[in-house]
């Protein structure tokens, strides 16, 4: 403790001695020669650390999700209290940059990450945590131009600057990837893009929202919406000029998140004279979660991604890849259900998410499909959805995505996405004793959907690809 | 020196009493003859949990209030929510202002309305109620009259009024073939008790394949799905038991998801047929409601039991 205090103290001194120095030099944009990670952060307090940060709290959700996407989350001993993700950082312990500065300071961050926002909001706090010797960073790309340079001062701040390399470069080949699927549709889908149900407010052209339409292949009806205040992504719009391009709206999107939410498919559909609008009349209403599209995390081309699946349903959700006559995994049953269903990729909209137990599966909990795996979205959506089987085994959660898809599985998929008469006179199923869910395969043999060899159903026989395809075409 | 001091405070603490006695013997001596607004000028607050579903709100809510209006012409019908999380994202998202229970006393209060009846659209006398009268309680002697109408389970002998205006618009009710799940809130609130009682009576009055559920207590889905079992139907109709078919109606209870009560019984292998219809929007609900006003009026309690 005593040895701690020494430290810090120490390390406060030096700070101040560089400070000073710099300051001497008389001019503050003059960077400290002798600090390995130096930059200016977007406070516009210059960052001097003579080694990567160890022990960090993270207080803006974007960047607790940025260090696990690093490699670094082993370096995070603090989260935002809302984050939620990647489903492990609901496990650290939870800080608050609005509360007492003591309990930050009592844990012992060598690192504190803010954002601008938080510095304007509790000036007092950020004061009392440097007073202590700890190292507050602020940073914030406000437009889709300033990620890169922002991931990278965060790679700096934990020393994985290789590994941002790395990423970055993933993160602009699919976006080119996705913007290059639709380049050559000459009639664009036109979009609006609502952030915020109060005034009907969209966002700012060169945000990342913004942005994701255009790379998305799609054209922002809204493109020259000015932002509603300096350093902000909202712009204003408003329900009347909505409305003056209700024929022009392919596609309407709301966005939802805990601050600034767009409305619901409910209430979109039920405002006055909504009904006129082209998206709504077509149901091409869709709700994003703001952290897929508006946060700047590596996440974004999930959301990106989403946006081409609303605007180019037949091209994004092509399951050419899938038809074929293997035997279907369940990761490929995942898959061709989102697919085929046009599912929205399942996010919990929720910050006290993990607060409570939930019914069924808990987000991100299965042991063998981790957040940083591909088939990730798909599967969750897929068991969200309800049909899909997995299984809890002493506590712990198994979704086992490389088992064969039966044809049992199928048809319980089937009856759950559809809606079917429930039959009148069954037929004989020579072996519905074998069978489980005897009520589910009853119906939908009598509907025509299954058909029995040797007047048998053969429950556990593994289905292919093409099999999977063609019963849930019919759904 | 110092004793003068001592001296000086007590005498002004002493002083200071003494005023603050009288102060106080003269208030209550005024609370006593308190302006009570106008006997004739007479109001009907009708008290909702509220929803931030607009639609939804006017075809339940929104008709209930409509019924007593039209039902008692010499009475205006005032509205007010209980919960606040909706009151203020009514007020940010809409810029529609509507008053807690509080608020709605005080503006009764400061209209000059002496006659007032405070009737709720809660389904039972369970925590929602209570907290409404408590808040109501402080304002009992600022009218001439404040009356409590019912909630529409709060005795036995409404259960089958109840019964019978769910199953006037419920045709499923009548096949054989099919079994109606309502779905209600549930509560820790020992008025829990109610949905046991509820589906009771309904198999008293001979509808074998009604069940009742509730979102959060007893009876739960496990309980419905051996009812569903035992009934041999192969057709649900999944019906919420809710004055406003709202956020629980949507998602737990209709929702195409995990751990939803369409989604679980289809699992099941049901013909799962959800209506999304809150209670408010049956007429013989929002006649009931009407007749519990009327009780009111006519009841001589001026506080509620």
């Amino acid at each position: 403790m005593k040895l701690q205090y020494i430290k810090r103290l120490l390390s406060f001194v030096l700070g101040v001695i560089i400070t000073v120095g710099v300051s001497g030099c008389g001019s503050n944009n003059h960077q400290p020669n002798n600090a390995v990670i130096n930059f200016t952060d977007d406070d516009g307090n210059i960052v001097a650390m003579n080694a990567p940060a160890e022990r960090i709290i993270s207080l803006y959700s974007a960047h607790t999700e940025n260090i696990y996407s690093l490699g670094a989350g082993d370096k995070l001993i603090g989260n935002y209290h809302t984050a939620i993700y990647p489903p492990e950082a609901s496990k650290l312990d939870m800080f608050d940059y609005a509360a007492d500065p003591e309990k930050i300071i009592a844990a012992n961050p060598d690192v504190v990450l803010v954002r601008p926002f938080i510095t304007r909001k509790t000036p007092d706090n950020i004061k009392a945590l440097k007073k202590a010797g700890i190292t507050v960073i602020s940073l914030y790309p406000d437009t889709f131009d300033s990620f890169d340079d922002y991931i990278n001062k965060l790679a700096k701040v934990c020393g994985k600057e290789d590994t941002a390399k790395e990423l970055l470069e993933k993160f602009h080949a699919e976006l080119l990837e996705i913007s290059e699927q639709t380049e050559d549709i000459s009639d664009k889908q036109k979009v609006f893009f609502e952030t915020t149900e109060t005034n009907i407010r969209t966002t700012t052209d060169d945000s990342m929202a913004g942005r994701a339409i255009g790379t998305a292949g799609g054209e922002n009806i809204a493109k020259t919406a000015k932002q509603s205040e300096s350093g902000s992504s909202i712009a204003e719009f408003g329900a009347e000029k909505v409305l003056m391009n209700a024929d022009n709206i392919d596609v309407y999107i709301s966005q939802r998140g805990a601050m600034n939410s767009g409305g619901s498919l409910e209430s979109i559909a039920e405002r006055d004279g909504f009904d006129v609008i082209k998206a709504v009349k077509n149901k091409r209403v869709y709700t994003i979660n703001e952290k897929l599209i508006s946060s700047p995390t590596f996440r974004y081309v999930k959301g990106v991604r989403e946006i081409e699946r609303f605007l180019y349903p037949e091209i994004a959700d092509n399951l050419q890849e899938y038809k074929t006559d293997e035997i279907a995994t369940k990761k490929d049953f995942a898959d061709i259900i989102v697919k085929s269903q046009h599912m929205p990729i399942y996010v919990p909209s929720s910050s006290k998410y993990y607060d409570s137990e939930q019914k069924g599966h808990t987000f991100g909990m299965f042991e063998d499909v981790k957040w940083t795996e591909e088939s990730f979205d798909n599967i969750e959506t897929a068991v969200n959805s309800g049909s899909v089987e997995w299984e809890k085994v002493d506590g712990k959660e198994y979704y086992y995505p490389e088992n064969a898809v039966t044809r049992e599985e199928l048809a319980k998929a089937v009856f759950i996405l559809g809606d079917f008469k429930s039959a009148d006179n069954t037929m004989t199923i020579g072996d519905i004793a074998d069978c489980e869910n005897k009520r589910i395969i009853e119906t939908l043999v009598s509907n025509g959907v299954f058909t029995l060899t040797n007047g048998r159903f053969e429950p556990k026989k593994e289905v292919t690809k093409n099999e999977v395809i063609a019963a849930l075409s019919g759904v | 020196m110092k004793i003068k001091k001592i001296l000086a405070a007590a005498i002004a603490g002493v002083m200071l009493m003494g005023v603050c006695a009288c102060g106080s013997t003269k208030s209550d001596s005024e609370s006593v003859a308190i302006k009570k607004g106008d006997a004739a000028k007479q109001a009907i607050l009708v008290v909702s949990f509220g929803t931030s579903y607009n639609d939804t709100r006017e075809k339940t809510i929104g008709a209930i209030e409509k019924k007593i209006e039209a039902s008692f012409p010499d009475y205006d019908v005032k509205r007010a929510f209980t919960s606040q999380t909706i009151i203020d994202k009514l007020k940010e998202r809409d810029n529609e202002e509507i008053d807690n229970v509080t608020e709605a006393m005080d503006h009764l209060i400061s209209d000059g309305y002496g006659t007032v009846i405070v009737q709720p659209t809660h389904v039972m006398n369970g925590e929602e109620y209570d907290q409404m009268i408590s808040m109501c309680k402080p304002y009992e002697d600022k009218f001439v009259s404040l009356k409590f109408g019912k909630p529409m389970l709060s005795s036995t002998k409404y259960y089958e009024t109840v019964i019978n205006a769910v199953a006037a618009e419920t045709e499923a009710m009548k096949q054989a073939d099919t079994a109606v799940v309502f779905v209600g809130h549930g509560t820790e609130h020992y008025a829990n008790s109610t949905y046991a009682a509820l589906a009771y009576r309904f198999n008293a009055m001979g509808y074998k394949n009604t069940f009742v559920g509730t979102v959060e207590a007893f009876p739960d889905m496990d309980d419905v799905k051996a009812k569903l079992k035992d009934s041999g139907v192969k057709k649900v109709v999944l019906l919420p038991f809710m004055i406003v078919a709202g956020d629980h109606a949507t998602n737990d209870i209709c929702g195409e998801e995990e751990g939803s009560w369409y989604t679980e019984l289809k699992k099941e292998g049901y013909e799962v047929i959800p209506i999304k219809k809150g209670l408010g929007e049956y007429a013989g609900l929002q006649d009931m409601f009407a007749s519990h006003v009327q009780d009111a009026i006519d009841s001589s309690e001026e506080v509620a039991e």
